[in-house]
């Protein structure tokens, strides 16, 4: 079987912009990135982020919401209303509800809270540079798994799967991006739309009871944890 | 509504309609009576009586006149007045940038008025402080546990490495998040307190809350072999705020699904009677010591069994959900009992009227 070359950016190519005032977060983030394979550079202030987002075409950035001068919120409003389209991830000392709604309307594709993990980082930088081009069909496939989402039938080959509501809509969440790695705190924000970790392993639970449903009777498996991060699905 | 002006117009209407009477009254006397008296022996004089008659029609003529005078003099004279009460009136949390305008009259109302900035200044100034506070103490704080956190992942990375230190950094891991959640903890505690933080007030099916949680405390309660039930769930539609009612159920269903007994059980329903929407949620496990239960909702003061058992928490959380129930207007009390505890919500249904006074409302704690 031949595969198909992916049509997503590869993650070498990704260049990610990081600003961030704390030199040694700086330093662990382009580190952590790095090891990735990313290409990136790293600001020290919200006056140089801007200038250098605005001269050099990068594929993403890391942007912290207090810095001096310049605060990471202002810049994702400014960089929108010049209509970039750029990913951008805000990493926020504080952990609310409210900061994290305000990020996201100004603009903002993705939020974090400090102290985060590295892993956690890593799978949301890399999910900004899956973003583009999602999945606008009613059927989801993923090898010889289909999902019908406005039917909500799921079938594996020619078996039909009975979904509760929640696995239909974690099954649909990892099925949009196939490959993505989605941590656990990923998939609590989109498919339990908490804003907080509720601080326990109900995604590990509800993974577990899919992985029975999709993978169970299957030669190939598609779920697949990720260890330390969270979890994906892909074909073969 | 009867206001300063009406009142005003009404009263200095009366006088001059009084002024006016009187007035005419010492005309018709001077000018009518006086020279009929006076006529008893001679011919009327045509020309005063003429006279008389101008007067009457200049005099009733001019009573509109000075009644619009009056209501325009008026609301002139209290426009500081009014100005100074929509100024208080908008001066709030969300808008603390609200001035009232002056006179510089130097009459009461302007003193007043200017006294008024004075106090919305400080106002404004000390709430600055409290948010710049909270968010320079978050940030300061959170650096730290950052760097401490990345760190310690790259060590846990690194090969030789014996059970006891992995198990030791993985304990500092958790720890480090312990802090992190205890500074979110009390700096939104500290907000709420200042009024800092908004409250939406949509209107919720707070049963259809209820139910999900209870979904995902059931499947968190597996692992620990405790059993959740929901025996009973009324329909309860409550005007309020969504992230912070889940956030209240999580934080009181995690609570009664950790301190329980092993193959215990967490009973949650929900009735709606009279308005009120009450939420009860029961566990099996050691109940708190009678005197400690109205204490269990101030900061960091935790049950007797709770530090002893090592179950985890960061002492705030039973604070943070009195704060959420009291800016639902509504109550939380825990009621202990020697093998179980209960924990009452209630509140208050969201009432048909359209005009409710709730829109972008802050919330206080008392």
């Amino acid at each position: 079987m031949v595969c198909k070359p992916s049509v997503s950016p590869k993650i070498a190519d990704m260049r990610v912009l990081v600003v961030e005032d704390d030199r040694k977060t700086a330093g662990f983030i382009q580190k952590a990135l790095k090891a990735e394979g990313f290409a990136v550079d790293v600001m020290p202030s919200g006056a140089d982020g801007l200038r250098a987002l605005e001269t050099t075409p990068f594929d993403a950035a890391v942007l912290d919401i207090m810095l001096p001068g310049r605060d990471g919120l202002s810049i994702v409003r400014q960089l929108r209303q010049a209509g970039s389209t750029l990913p951008i991830l805000l990493l926020s000392a504080r952990g609310d509800v409210n900061e994290r709604v305000e990020g996201l309307d100004a603009g903002a594709d993705d939020y974090m809270s400090k102290p985060f993990a590295l892993a956690e980082l890593i799978a949301r930088v890399r999910a900004l540079g899956r973003r583009t081009g999602e999945a606008k069909s009613n059927t989801l496939r993923v090898a010889d798994l289909s999902l019908d989402i406005i039917s909500r039938q799921a079938l594996r080959g020619s078996r039909s799967i009975a979904l509760s509501d929640r696995e239909f809509r974690l099954l649909e969440y990892l099925m949009r991006a196939p490959g993505r790695i989605c941590s656990r705190m990923m998939i609590i924000e989109k498919v339990w739309n908490y804003d907080f970790d509720p601080g326990s392993n109900v995604v590990d639970v509800y993974i577990r009871k899919l992985r029975e449903k999709v993978d169970a009777d299957a030669d190939t498996k598609l779920l697949h944890t990720v260890r330390g991060v969270g979890y994906t699905l892909r074909a073969p | 509504m009867m206001r300063l002006r009406h009142n005003l117009t009404l009263r200095y209407s009366l006088v001059m309609a009084a002024c006016l009477a009187v007035l005419s009254a010492v005309a018709y006397h001077e000018f009518v009576r006086e020279p009929r008296l006076f006529q008893a022996a001679k011919v009327a004089d045509q020309t005063e009586y003429e006279w008389f008659e101008a007067a009457e029609v200049a005099v009733f003529a001019s009573m509109p006149v000075i009644f619009c005078f009056g209501w325009w003099f008026i609301q002139r004279a209290l426009r500081p007045i009014d100005d100074l009460v929509s100024s208080v009136e908008h001066f709030h949390a969300g808008n603390l940038q609200h001035r009232s305008a002056r006179s510089f009259n130097l009459d009461e109302v302007d003193r007043l008025a200017t006294a008024f900035n004075a106090m919305a200044c400080r106002i404004e100034q000390s709430f600055q402080q409290i948010q710049a506070f909270t968010l320079d103490a978050s940030h300061e704080l959170k650096t730290p546990l950052t760097i401490m956190r990345a760190q310690i992942e790259t060590l846990l990375e690194s090969d030789p490495l014996s059970a006891l230190q992995r198990e030791s950094l993985h304990s500092t891991l958790e720890e480090i998040e312990r802090l992190a959640r205890i500074v979110d903890g009390l700096t939104l505690l500290m907000k709420a307190d200042a009024g800092l933080v908004p409250l939406r007030r949509e209107p919720i099916a707070f049963d259809e809350l209820v139910s999900e949680s209870a979904e995902d405390a059931a499947v968190l309660a597996l692992p620990l072999e405790v059993a959740v039930e929901i025996p009973r769930c009324d329909p309860a539609l409550i005007l309020g705020d969504r992230h912070r009612l889940r956030q209240l159920l999580l934080n009181l269903i995690d609570n009664a699904t950790k301190y329980n007994r092993p193959a215990g059980s967490v009973t949650i329903s929900l009735t709606a009677i009279d308005r009120t929407a009450e939420l009860r949620i029961t566990n099996t496990g050691p109940g708190v010591a009678p005197e400690l239960a109205e204490r269990v909702f101030t900061r960091f003061v935790r049950g007797d069994h709770s530090r002893s058992d090592g179950v985890e928490g960061s002492g705030l959380g039973l604070a943070i959900c009195k704060w959420i129930v009291e800016a639902h207007d509504g109550t939380i009390l825990m009621t202990p009992a020697p093998d179980r505890t209960t924990v009452t919500v209630r509140l208050p249904l969201s009432v048909p009227e359209p005009a409710r006074n709730g829109d972008g409302q802050k919330a206080k704690l008392p």
